[in-house]
């Protein structure tokens, strides 16, 4: 079965005024907004900018915004969106300066990333079926000794949260969500105290931990279960418990 | 690191405002600001209204002839609200910073105004008995 | 960094094929510049089950293919050791053809120097809970996971580090040619809607499915047969390794953990234009049907995301392109009576990219007369992040 749908996609270049396109698409059932984007490209006009890769929700390349909200839509499913044959509107991400069209320009969320040095690989915690599995002999040479099973994070570093957050739409130095998620991350991740302090030196800062409202935007909003707000929350037990410690230990 | 936006950046703290989720926390969020800004315009407010001790006791007691009118004491039951509602969200916000809650943030609100809409009941209640 | 009076050659296409190209490119001390017209990989790399082939894959029937995929495996655990999941694979036989396979499959990674290690079933339904339990045998290799989006971006980061210049949104449109050699390319910016010329000695199609395109503005044929396949992602993540069943490539025989999804790849079937392939339903179904054969669970799997793209295959006469080999070849238009200037290279998977760009980079460097040789076996690459430095 196919699904006709109408895209109202934003379009905007630098210097010019922004206008809204409308596009008719035929999608297979199965297809996700993703799909319909780029079928919009293909069918309709080449020049429609956009942002994809992996289409599994792994590159995190192609957040927008559709109805309004923060979405991945290689993984939003196009019938959950029959509105009655209302257009589905496809806006770039907020807080984030406009490249083209749906691409924006995510710069400063890499920088931010980067300067947690947030590595995008963790040891595997969570089981698959309750019976916790915690080691492999890696067959590799190169890695000849006995190491635990890995795996990605769950942030794809898609800028999602960000766009989502009131506090980064109003103050666009805020450390924002994801960056501050990481460093709870790495925090988690290491064993080391001097690297502990320093990533908890990183948060607690005014436009660290602090500089959050609770909104809780980034939490509904991250399509990877990734609890920014949560580990946002967490930073501030940690700083607090340091402050508290220092004041005592003198 | 700017994420510098194509418009006019001193209007962008009207995205506090902004009511397009509708979810709980972002409810909790505007509610916050809105009070803040109530209780800062009240400080004033009150400042002004001292002031009007400087004029003697007669002017003083003029005033308090007007205060005690029920459009007066609305607004201080709007008053009362406002405090209920950012002191008790304020504590709200201090209490998931220390952990307590993190997970149940949105039940604590609810809980929280609750206790504010309770209190504000009893308070109205004794503000125009009184 | 980007000697001025060193040769300027140019990259179409940030796939894996180019963006490994242009890595190894400037590091030989070339200018390089790399034009893609859209995202970083946003073509067959991206669409794809993120499979760091250990080669057991193809160790049966295509022993070429299989030891390029081992030896780059190897080499791509060295130079972005971060950017990987490295949990190794687990070949597993279903019924009795497959249990007789074994043998063939055991010999066919020894020939290719492919680690691989029979392990008992239980052992093996130990490690992977989900299994089918009624499994025959299982035989552990070294397979891995990438994520496509950040293995490009590594490669281009480090080449940015080199000197090489990036434009992506950046469409050609046109060859410009000098005599009956390409000098250069027409580009169209989508960011600013202008066309710009951009010259090169000399300019590399990494451009995958998409070669015969290119090709065609140089009025040469390349022999790539876009060949689709579809892959589902589920919503939750059910295998620690690969698990890919252990017979010759068919449709829906392997499942892929990546991240917190399991993905099932993949059927095969041709295409005449790779662009937005449409998703078969049939082709789904077919393989969800496959795949939990493997792991019934899957049938518990939400699914959370369904893509196809086309794979750049090289065509061979008389096969099926199931059957093509995996291996990638560079073609020098110059050599084959077509316009100079040019080199296509096709084929390979993104396993093999750092491979094919070294094939390629040796035929731009022999066609220039740069004696630098290829680098990139033991640099390590830069944190994809800094390709937004």
């Amino acid at each position: 079965m196919a699904l006709n749908v109408t895209l109202k996609i934003f379009r905007y270049r630098p210097n010019q005024p922004a206008r809204c396109d409308t596009f008719d698409v035929t999608v297979p059932d199965a297809a996700n907004v993703l799909d319909a984007i780029e079928q919009a490209w293909d069918k309709h006009d080449r020049d429609l900018m956009f942002r994809h890769a992996c289409h599994h929700a792994s590159c995190g390349t192609c957040a927008v915004r559709i109805n309004g909200r923060e979405k991945l839509p290689c993984i939003a499913p196009v019938r959950d969106y029959l509105d009655g044959g209302k257009p589905i509107t496809i806006e770039p991400l907020r807080n984030f300066p406009i490249v083209g069209d749906l691409v924006v320009d995510v710069t400063g969320l890499f920088q931010r990333q980067e300067a947690t040095g947030f590595v995008i690989t963790r040891p595997t915690e969570d089981s698959l079926d309750g019976k916790r599995v915690d080691h492999t002999q890696c067959l590799a040479p190169a890695s000849a000794a006995i190491v635990p099973f890995n795996r990605f994070e769950n942030c794809v570093e898609c800028g999602i949260c960000l766009s989502a957050c009131p506090t980064m739409a109003a103050d666009d130095k805020f450390f924002g969500p994801a960056g501050l998620a990481a460093i709870q991350r790495e925090v988690d991740k290491t064993d080391d105290p001097n690297a502990r302090a320093r990533l908890l030196d990183l948060a607690d800062d005014e436009q660290g931990v602090w500089r959050c409202h609770s909104a809780w935007e980034c939490t509904e909003a991250c399509p990877q279960n990734v609890n920014p707000a949560e580990a946002i929350m967490d930073l501030r037990k940690q700083i607090t418990a340091r402050r508290f410690k220092k004041l005592f230990a003198r | 690191m700017n994420l510098s936006l194509p418009e006019n950046k001193r209007l962008r703290f009207l995205r506090w405002f902004d009511f397009r989720s509708g979810r709980l926390g972002m409810i909790a969020y505007i509610l916050n600001r809105v009070t803040a800004i109530g209780l800062v315009v009240y400080l004033y407010l009150h400042l002004a209204v001292l002031s009007i001790l400087a004029g003697g006791p007669a002017q003083w007691d003029a005033f308090v002839q007007i205060a005690r009118s029920p459009l007066f004491l609305t607004l201080d039951v709007i008053l009362l609200a406002g405090i209920l509602i950012h002191g008790l969200n304020g504590l709200r916000i201090a209490l998931t910073g220390f952990g307590v809650g993190v997970r149940g943030q949105k039940p604590l609100f609810v809980a929280f105004m609750l206790v504010a809409a309770v209190a504000l009941i009893a308070g109205a209640l004794k503000i125009f008995a009184g | 960094m980007g000697n001025s009076s060193a040769p300027h050659v140019l990259v179409i296409g940030a796939g894996s094929t180019g963006s490994a190209t242009a890595h190894d490119l400037a590091l030989r001390g070339l200018r390089v510049t790399v034009v893609e017209r859209g995202e970083i990989a946003s073509g067959t790399t991206g669409r794809n089950h993120c499979l760091l082939h250990s080669g057991g894959r193809y160790c049966v029937n295509d022993k070429e293919g299989a030891t390029e995929c081992i030896e780059e495996n190897l080499i791509l655990r060295r130079i972005m050791p971060h950017a990987l999941e490295m949990n190794d694979g687990l070949f597993v036989a279903l019924d009795e053809e497959d249990y007789a396979f074994k043998e063939k499959f055991l010999a066919g990674c020894e020939e290719c120097h492919i680690p691989a290690r029979e392990i008992s079933v239980a052992d093996a339904l130990k490690l992977e809970p989900f299994l089918n339990p009624n499994i025959k045998a299982a035989v552990q290799v070294p397979d891995g996971v990438f994520e496509p989006w950040r293995f490009c971006t590594s490669f281009l980061a480090t080449a940015k580090r080199n000197g090489a210049t990036i434009h992506n949104f950046t469409e050609v449109t046109d060859l410009v040619f000098q005599g009956s050699a390409v000098a250069g390319v027409k580009v169209f910016k989508h960011r600013t809607g202008k066309t710009e010329t951009i010259g090169a000695d000399l300019i590399v199609n990494a451009t995958g499915a998409w070669a015969g395109t290119v090709a065609a503005m140089a009025k040469v044929d390349v022999p790539v047969v876009p060949t689709a396949g579809v892959m589902v992602t589920l919503g939750k993540r059910f295998n620690n390794m690969v698990i890919n069943r252990m017979h010759k490539p068919h449709d829906g025989d392997i499942v892929v953990p990546v991240r917190n999804t399991s993905i099932i790849g993949t059927t095969s079937w041709r295409v005449t234009k790779p662009d937005a392939i449409e998703i078969p339903q049939d082709q789904i179904d077919k393989m969800m049907q496959a795949g939990e054969l493997l792991m019934p669970v899957l049938k518990e799997g939400r699914q959370r995301g369904v893509m196809a793209v086309a794979r750049p295959l090289i065509a061979s006469a008389n096969v099926d392109a199931r059957d093509f080999s995996r291996t990638f070849e560079a073609f020098n238009h110059r050599k084959q009576g077509g316009a100079a200037g040019v080199i296509t290279i096709l084929g390979g998977k993104t396993t093999t990219a750092r491979g094919m760009a070294e094939k390629v980079s040796d035929e731009v460097c022999a066609e220039l007369g740069v004696t630098a040789v290829c680098k990139t076996r033991e640099t390590p690459l830069a944190s994809y992040r800094m390709f937004y430095n």
